[in-house]
């Protein structure tokens, strides 16, 4: 899937993806592509810009930490970014209804 | 820990696109490696040999370029709101520097009340009224750059580009509010040398210069980070 398909919706899906505990960049990128099936394949590289976007709006909070012999940088949510998770929730679940009720193939018509 | 070429030759290329703050650029490129690295693991634990593990993990983070202009919104907005925060913390600084220089003169010299400038020179009447509007778009440039770069971006219609013009706004409007300050002092010492008293004008002139100096620099800063978003 191309990465403009899915420009609106990145940010909640790194919510999302940060909503079970912390994570470091790199296995929040695995959790998106593991979690799609493979369909969200975006450059890694892009990943880390909308983590510090969203970490300077104060919706996830990032820190380095060692681990396993490695500085790495932790995300989590924070209580503004599990809000902003819920309402995302459920404008997407709004949204996609009506899309899918309207995208249903039309039932045929009736033969005279 | 030994350092792979290849990744630091990747993270080179996309430091050469990422203007900004030095310890933001250090923090975010720090962050790339450590990705760079948990990727190559990946990749070998996959079952790739040592050379296609680092390769594929370097495709997979894309273009170091295009990676680097990612982060340029971020960093505009740092460099933005460092800049508009210094000079929220400096402001009332200087001001109150010049404030008690101000009052100094009048009670040790002059025993005057504080509205009468005798012996002032005639650039002073305009000279407030400047002072005072200077103060004005000061504040409101402040106000903006800090408010659409903090945690209010969340609501704001944050844009990088109007949040490092605003800072780089607020950094002239200083500049220019140091200039008028020490126009008017230079002014007062031709027209009445005697009526300054002289250590507390030392202090509040060094602070206004070594202000005007930092700010011009972190307003270029703002402009030159500016003309690099798309």
């Amino acid at each position: 899937m191309r990465a403009e398909t899915l420009k609106g919706h990145l940010d909640g899906l790194l919510l999302a993806s940060l909503e079970a505990g912390p994570r470091h960049g790199y296995a929040i990128m695995e959790a998106l592509r593991s979690g799609s099936g493979g369909q969200f394949d975006l450059p890694t590289g892009t990943v880390y810009p909308a983590l510090r976007r969203l970490e300077r709006a104060g919706l996830i909070e990032g820190t380095w930490s060692q681990e396993g012999g490695r500085q790495r940088r932790v995300y989590e949510l924070t209580p503004a970014g599990r809000r902003t998770l819920t309402a995302e929730r459920g404008t997407w679940q709004q949204f996609s209804a009506a899309v899918t009720a309207l995208l249903q193939p039309a039932p045929k018509p009736a033969m005279p | 820990m030994t350092r792979d070429p290849a990744v630091e030759a990747y993270l080179r290329a996309a430091a050469d696109h990422m203007p900004g703050p030095r310890l933001a650029r250090a923090d975010i490129l720090a962050e790339l490696r450590s990705g760079l690295l948990d990727a190559i693991d990946a990749k070998r634990a996959a079952g790739l040999p040592e050379q296609a593990a680092t390769e594929a993990a370097i495709t997979e983070f894309g273009n170091p370029r295009e990676v680097a202009s990612g982060f340029r919104p971020h960093l505009a907005m740092i460099q933005a709101r460092r800049t508009a925060l210094a000079i929220a913390a400096t402001g009332p600084l200087v001001g109150s520097l010049w404030a008690a220089a101000a009052l100094a003169s009048h009670i040790r010299l002059r025993h005057a009340p504080p509205w009468e400038w005798p012996g002032a020179p005639p650039l002073s009447a305009a000279a407030f009224p400047a002072i005072a509007a200077t103060l004005l778009i000061l504040i409101m440039s402040t106000v903006i750059a800090i408010a659409t770069t903090g945690t209010l971006s969340r609501w704001l219609p944050a844009s990088p580009r109007i949040a490092a013009a605003a800072a780089a706004a607020a950094g002239f409007t200083a500049v220019a509010g140091d200039l008028a300050i020490l126009a008017l002092l230079a002014s007062q010492l031709t027209s009445a040398p005697g009526s300054l008293d002289p250590i507390p004008v030392a202090a509040a002139t060094a602070a206004s210069l070594t202000r005007l100096t930092l700010a011009r620099r972190a307003a270029c800063s703002c402009l030159a980070i500016r003309a690099t978003l798309s």
